[in-house]
């Protein structure tokens, strides 16, 4: 054990902890505003898939991980687009449509993967990172958390947005009227409908985000069902913090952690079950989540379709 | 005397009904999760059902990308459309077809469940390529440079465990003094290619320069991850693949395949339906009829090759054999500890 724990090692171990967390992350803050708003995303996971897929064709047809990143943001976007007209304009279950659009997203893709790159399964060239001085410098964390690609950071530094906007602005209130007393907003002239609408697209934009940062950087390349479950572990995620987007970062990266502690248990060849192993990011957490956030809670109208005047 | 009379002419009509059946496969379907474009499992799966059906005259069809999730509407649409076989190519798959052929009397074939045979009903054919991957391990300890191998596996199903314990061995047998680093990326992550990138770049980081990857989809992640990290030592990092044959796709990392053909195995299954045999026997798949084989690719040094191609010989001659494992706990011990058969 002790000759396997060198700086390369430890540093990839962080590394891989990051790029793990960031989808997770991107897919947590989108569900959590999507949920202050009153709306339960369940397309999330479509969302992720289809800015996975569009966000890789774009980087790989433009050579440019910018418009990847864009790309992604439409594609999950255009998936929430559907979401918002379903179930917030016209009242349907938003559990069922939202599963429904996600099996929806993973047979078009396959589909369309299929056609394009089913024969050449193209990769991308590796991510140019952008170094912060100084900081990246530093043994073992410099590289793995300060020598990354800009969406990275910029991905961390939604968490403060989120919080700004939830904590200090109208758009915040307005938010949480939706989710809360959605009558209330109503009666004090702002449209309920058009604000849940603004935050499930604004979801599927963070969502695609995080799937084409998956593809793009995660992988390198994009490949049918990918996300394998990363948008139901962002909704977790959303559901554990109540609403603060600081614990979706500290579940996010406890999850990556755990994820690369995995790893390095397997690779230190310790012999107890996989499963076992693998329960630790799942099981932490939960754990973790559930004793420091229990004193937060739910928006009263989540899941509900608003329609004026109903009782 | 009336009532024996009916039971025995319904015995007959029964018997004379199954034989007219078992004999009247006109067509089969393969179910895979994945499109068969993957240059892995579920190509080798569609490309053997093709290749089956051509040998023995049987209509195909194919079902491929249905995914991890509840196979049962398919494999009954499949059913009601009156194939005569409907081949499982998943492991996630185990449960659900043989549910599917009790209901509708329709013969299934799973894999990684060597205890369902039903006969007339359930076969199995949990294949094992761990002789071509001993042959891999073999090769991974001639041309590693940092006396390190990588196994990376996307889930621990029978028949990648018995690959990866056949690996192991075959490093052990050529070099003992080589470590094997082993990482499995999740219970069922056979589409997560992060995952097998992110997997495959700690175990690089772990001193691996040679790695044999075992993934489907996410193998495409662990080549992404071969061929954007160096090794600890600065140098090239080289893959095995199993399966299929990905040169088309290789960017000068791709060292060798494990290389599987199921055809044998199809026709076995057919043939054994028309001669009412079906379910009640495992298949397999081996070096001696070339269904596995190591693939020579471009990068390969010849007289590395030209060695393993004397094992190859040896093994197919008796003379080397090798065992296939198929315990996942097993497996996991024989990474730190493995003996030379």
């Amino acid at each position: 054990m002790q000759g396997l724990l060198t700086d390369a090692f430890l540093t990839s171990l962080v590394f891989g902890a990051i790029s793990a967390g960031i989808p997770l992350l991107l897919a947590g803050l989108g569900e959590q505003l999507s949920e202050k708003a009153g709306v339960l995303n369940i397309g999330i996971e479509g969302m992720m898939l289809a800015g996975a897929y569009v966000g890789f064709v774009a980087a790989f047809y433009s050579s440019s991980l910018w418009l990847g990143f864009a790309g992604g943001a439409a594609g999950g976007a255009a998936v929430a687009l559907v979401m918002a007209l379903l179930c917030v304009r016209h009242g349907l279950n938003q559990i069922v449509v939202g599963i429904a659009l996600t099996l929806g997203v993973e047979g078009l893709t396959a589909l369309l993967h299929h056609f394009q790159f089913g024969r050449t399964y193209p990769r991308l060239d590796a991510a140019t990172s952008l170094p912060i001085p100084v900081l990246s410098e530093l043994p073992i964390l410099g590289p793995a958390l300060f020598d990354r690609h800009p969406i990275v950071y910029g991905a961390i530094a939604m968490v403060a947005v989120m919080a700004f906007v939830y904590r200090r602005t109208n758009l915040g209130l307005d938010l949480q009227a939706a989710g809360d007393q959605p009558a209330a907003l109503d009666v004090a002239g702002v449209d309920v409908v058009t604000t849940r609408t603004a935050a499930v697209i604004a979801t599927g934009v963070m969502a695609g985000v995080g799937g084409a940062f998956m593809a793009n950087i995660g992988a390198g390349l994009f490949i049918p069902f990918m996300t394998g479950g990363a948008g139901f572990i962002g909704i977790v995620l959303a559901m554990l913090a109540r609403g603060r987007p600081l614990w979706v970062l500290a579940g996010a990266l406890i999850f990556g952690a755990c994820l690369s502690m995995t790893t390095a248990l397997q690779v230190a060849g310790v012999n107890i079950p996989t499963d076992v192993i693998q329960m630790l990011p799942f099981a932490a957490v939960m754990a973790v989540l559930v004793i420091f956030g229990r004193r937060a809670s739910l928006p009263a109208a989540l899941g509900l379709p608003y329609v004026r005047g109903a009782r | 005397m009336t009532g024996l009379k009916l039971s025995v002419s319904a015995i007959a009509l029964a018997l004379s009904f199954g034989a007219v059946n078992a004999a009247d496969v006109k067509s089969i379907a393969v179910l895979t999760p994945e499109q068969g474009t993957d240059f892995g499992w579920n190509q080798q799966g569609v490309d053997a059902a093709k290749a089956a059906g051509e040998k023995t005259g049987v209509e195909v069809v194919v079902a491929e990308g249905l995914g991890y999730g509840d196979v049962r509407p398919t494999l009954r649409e499949l059913a009601a459309d009156g194939v005569g076989l409907m081949i499982a190519h998943a492991s996630g798959y185990n449960t659900a077809a043989p549910e599917i052929a009790e209901e509708t009397k329709v013969p299934v074939a799973i894999v990684d469940t060597p205890t369902g045979l039903k006969p007339g009903l359930v076969a199995d054919y949990t294949l094992s390529g761990h002789e071509g991957a001993y042959l891999a391990g073999r090769l991974a300890a001639k041309v590693t440079r940092t006396g390190t191998v990588g196994v990376v596996v996307s889930g621990e199903p029978p028949s990648w465990n018995s690959q990866s314990a056949g690996f192991a061995e075959g490093v052990k047998a050529e070099n003992p003094n080589v470590k094997i680093r082993y990482a499995v990326i999740g219970p069922a992550a056979y589409a997560d290619a992060a995952g097998g990138k992110r997997v495959t770049e700690s175990v690089i980081a772990a001193g691996a320069d040679v790695i044999f990857g075992q993934g489907n989809g996410s193998s495409f992640g662990m080549l992404q991850a071969v061929e954007t990290t160096p090794a600890t030592d600065g140098g090239k990092v080289w893959f095995i693949d199993v399966i299929g044959d990905k040169s088309s796709l290789d960017k000068g990392n791709l060292l060798t395949s494990v290389v599987w053909d199921m055809t044998p195995v199809y026709v076995a299954m057919i043939e054994d339906l028309k001669a009412d045999t079906f379910g009640t026997k495992s298949y397999a798949i081996g070096l001696a009829d070339g269904s596995v084989k190591l693939l020579e690719t471009k990068n390969l040094p010849a007289d590395k090759w030209a060695e393993v191609m004397a094992l190859k010989d040896e093994m197919i001659a008796g003379k080397i054999t090798v065992t296939p494992e198929f315990d996942a706990a097993k497996v996991r011990a024989m990474m730190t500890d493995v003996a030379a058969p």
